[in-house]
């Protein structure tokens, strides 16, 4: 039995990419269902269209850095309380704060405390007790290495965004607890700017290539890393 | 390939056959950017400590959906309100579109926030997720035919927006 029109539509309008045989056979039997067929399918992709989003940057290597840790240690979420504060953001009118669309910040310090409520506590949590095998192959793509003394207590290391290009997130596990290290390998700051927010502390260092901040709960933590971090992360030989 | 590799390689395979997908229908369905990534980094963790009572890797992408959309579920019982910031992320090819495409996709995208659930949830499943109608009639627990009916609503309800608003062209010639 042959589809009616309306039947048709309603098909239509429900599995319009269908393939079934019974709606190809019914679509070529008049010029009404052609019609009605090929409006559809450009629905379809003003939908398609509509409902692309990029991915955004770094999510597949925040995923896959789960499967990193022990399937019974339970991991703190940041995005959550970030969404919240995004709302208030938003809701006086300043949009267009959330991390994904920060392509450019305004200033360095702003993409640092940025970055830090967005990754922070996440890869805090996710360094502890898992030191990082792969730290010189991941900054020689940066054409840096770092020294052995501060390789050796990197917990965490990956690929971040920074104003001015690709860097590196680090977690250095010092005794007096987990630091955050952000490698900004072409960025330029004032040297020992000192930051403070959310109850943190970061000091900015001018480094032999680029720069990094330093984020730990206490001034005298990061502070007291400034040397250490300028003198450990170095051009790689015969790198410009 | 011993088991922690075996299950390692498992969770990647996961990762990047649907994590994107997932945040995109994530955001869809909560409209923020931030929760979004949240509920899909979520997801993931708690499939990571589950991937064992996955035995079907077929059946992976409905079963990280169901997660998801508990997790989601579990958000509301937090009470956390919902927030609209689907422009921030949308793709950047945006830009190569004429400024009347712009618009349409602009006028799409607020009118597919602004369905009821009920409508938005089958038709992201269907349109980001590729499930077909059975696979709906599944995840939500609800007959095939209310599926369709309500996918067939979701569109009319867009498409009657676009008309509203004034966008001219072949959609308008729908009705």
């Amino acid at each position: 039995m042959s589809m009616n029109f309306s039947e048709f539509k309603r098909i239509l309008g429900a599995e319009p990419r269908s393939g079934d045989p019974e709606l190809q056979r019914a679509r070529h039997s008049s010029p009404e269902f052609e019609q009605a067929a090929t409006e559809a399918a450009l629905f379809e992709t003003k939908l398609d269209r509509a409902v692309a989003l990029s991915a955004p940057v770094g999510l597949m290597e925040d995923i896959l850095a789960i499967s990193q840790q022990p399937a019974t240690q339970p991991a703190r979420k940041k995005w959550l309380p970030m969404a919240l504060a995004a709302s208030v953001l938003i809701a006086v009118g300043a949009a267009g704060l959330t991390w994904n669309m920060s392509r450019g910040w305004d200033s360095v310090e702003e993409y640092v405390m940025e970055h830090y409520r967005h990754d922070g506590d996440k890869f805090i949590n996710l360094a502890v007790g898992n030191p990082a095998t792969d730290i010189q192959a991941v900054l020689a793509k940066l054409n840096v290495e770092a020294s052995p003394a501060l390789a050796g207590i990197v917990g965490l290391i990956k690929y971040c965004p920074t104003p001015d290009g690709k860097g590196v997130h680090m977690i250095l596990n010092t005794q007096d607890g987990p630091v955050t290290v952000i490698y900004m390998p072409d960025t330029t700051v004032i040297d020992r700017e000192l930051l403070a927010f959310d109850g943190m502390e970061a000091i900015l260092v001018k480094m032999h290539k680029g720069s990094a901040a330093i984020i730990g709960p206490d001034a005298r933590r990061v502070s007291s890393l400034y040397a250490t971090v300028q003198s450990s992360i170095l051009p790689l030989p015969g790198s410009s | 390939m011993n088991t922690e590799a075996g299950r390692q390689a498992k969770f990647n395979q996961l990762a990047e056959a649907y994590g994107a997908d997932l945040y995109r229908y994530a955001m869809w369905i909560c409209g923020n950017d931030a929760l979004a990534k949240d509920l899909v980094q979520e997801t993931f963790l708690r499939a990571w400590k589950a991937l064992d009572r996955l035995k079907d890797i077929k059946a992976a992408k409905s079963w990280l959906i169901t997660i998801l959309r508990r997790e989601y579920a579990r958000t509301f019982e937090r009470k956390v309100p919902k927030f609209t910031d689907v422009e921030t992320v949308v793709v950047t090819e945006d830009s190569e579109l004429e400024p009347e495409d712009r618009t349409e996709v602009r006028l799409l995208r607020e009118s597919i926030l602004t369905l009821a659930p009920k409508y938005r949830e089958p038709l992201m499943m269907q349109v980001v997720l590729g499930f077909s109608c059975q696979e709906i009639s599944e995840e939500l627990d609800i007959s095939k035919s209310a599926v369709m009916t309500q996918l067939f609503r979701a569109r009319e309800q867009l498409k009657s927006k676009l008309q509203k608003d004034g966008v001219t062209g072949n959609v308008h010639e729908l009705f």
